[in-house]
C-alpha cells in the first residue's frame, strides 16, 4: 500500500511513543526489627523487575512489555520505564535485604541490625 | 537514622541529574492534580482514580486498568445501559499502625471510573482478567462493528 497522506503523528501517539521514566509510588513503614518499603509496579512480573543494593542506595528499576500491536484509543499508562533510588543509612542489615512482588507490589524489607533495634535496659 | 530523610538542597548538589528528577515530580504532581480534576466532574464519589488505557483490536476491545495490590474480590466491573463502570475498593493494611509511617504516597479507599462504550459490543461476552497489579478488560466487538472487507465489482 502507497502512502498518499503524509503520516503526522498525533498528540496520543507522539505520547506512546515516548517511553517514559516513572518513579513507583512508594510507602515506607517500620516495624520492631525492619524497616519496609512497598512500591507500586503495576504492568512489570517478578522477571522483569531489577533490584539492586549499591553502597548506600537501593535501586528499583524495571521495563514493561506493551503490546505494540494494540491501537491506543485513550491512554493514560502508555509506554513507561520504572526508576527509584532510595538511599540507605547505617543500620541497615544490607545482606539480610529481601523482597517480594505480588499483586503488582514489590515489597522490600530492610532488617536492621541490631544496634537498630529497641531495646529494654533493666533496671539494676 | 537508616533512612536518610530527603533533604532538597543535598539533591540539588548532584544538578543537572537532579534536574531531571525534578521535572519528573513536577509533572507527575500535574498528572495526579489534572486528573483528579477531571474526575471530580465525572463522579464525585471517587477518592482516587486508576490510571486507564483503551486500545481497539480488529475484534475487540481492551480496557487496562492499574489496580496494584487491590485484592481481586474488591474489584467490581459493571455494564449498565452501554455504561462500563470499574469501581472497587483498595484497603489500608491493618497490621501496622500509622505512625510507623515514613511515607505514603500510594493511594487507599474506594475508587471509581466509568466509560461509554459503542453500543456495539457483546455484552455477555466480557471478560476480565487480573494479573500483577492490571484489570485487562476484554470487550468483544459485536458482527455489524468488525472491519470486512467489500469487493467492489467494476463494469
Amino acid at each position: 500500500m502507497t502512502a498518499l497522506v503524509p503520516y503526522t503523528p498525533t498528540a496520543l501517539t507522539r505520547y506512546e511513543m515516548n517511553e517514559r521514566v516513572v518513579p513507583p509510588v512508594t510507602d515506607i513503614y517500620e516495624t520492631a526489627d525492619s524497616f519496609v518499603v512497598k512500591l507500586d509496579l503495576p504492568g512489570a512480573t517478578k522477571e522483569s523487575i531489577k533490584l539492586q543494593v549499591e553502597p548506600r542506595k537501593l535501586v528499583v528499576q524495571s521495563s514493561i512489555t506493551a503490546d505494540e500491536s494494540m491501537n491506543l484509543l485513550y491512554s493514560e499508562i502508555g509506554r513507561k520505564r520504572y526508576y527509584r533510588e532510595f538511599n540507605i543509612g547505617d543500620g541497615i542489615n544490607v545482606e539480610g535485604i529481601h523482597a517480594s512482588f505480588e499483586d503488582g507490589v514489590l515489597t522490600i524489607t530492610l532488617p536492621k541490625t541490631d544496634e537498630m533495634k529497641a531495646r529494654e535496659i533493666k533496671i539494676q | 537514622m537508616a533512612l536518610i530523610r530527603w533533604n532538597p538542597a543535598r539533591e540539588l548538589a548532584n544538578f543537572p541529574n537532579e534536574i531531571f528528577n525534578l521535572q519528573r515530580e513536577i509533572n507527575r504532581m500535574f498528572d495526579s492534580f489534572f486528573r483528579g480534576w477531571r474526575d471530580e466532574e465525572e463522579t464525585s464519589l471517587a477518592q482516587w482514580s486508576p490510571a486507564v488505557d483503551i486500545a481497539e483490536k480488529d475484534d475487540a476491545y481492551i480496557v487496562k486498568v492499574e489496580l496494584p495490590g487491590v485484592e481481586k474480590d474488591d474489584v467490581k466491573v459493571t455494564l449498565e445501559s452501554n455504561v462500563l463502570t470499574i469501581r472497587g475498593e483498595k484497603k489500608f493494611e491493618k497490621e501496622t499502625k500509622k505512625e510507623n509511617y515514613h511515607r505514603i504516597e500510594r493511594c487507599y479507599g474506594s475508587f471509581n471510573r466509568s466509560f461509554t462504550l459503542p453500543s456495539t459490543v457483546k455484552s455477555d461476552k466480557i471478560d476480565a482478567t487480573y494479573k500483577d497489579g492490571v484489570l485487562t478488560i476484554t470487550l468483544p466487538k459485536a458482527e455489524e462493528a468488525k472491519p470486512k472487507q467489500i469487493e467492489v465489482k467494476v463494469k
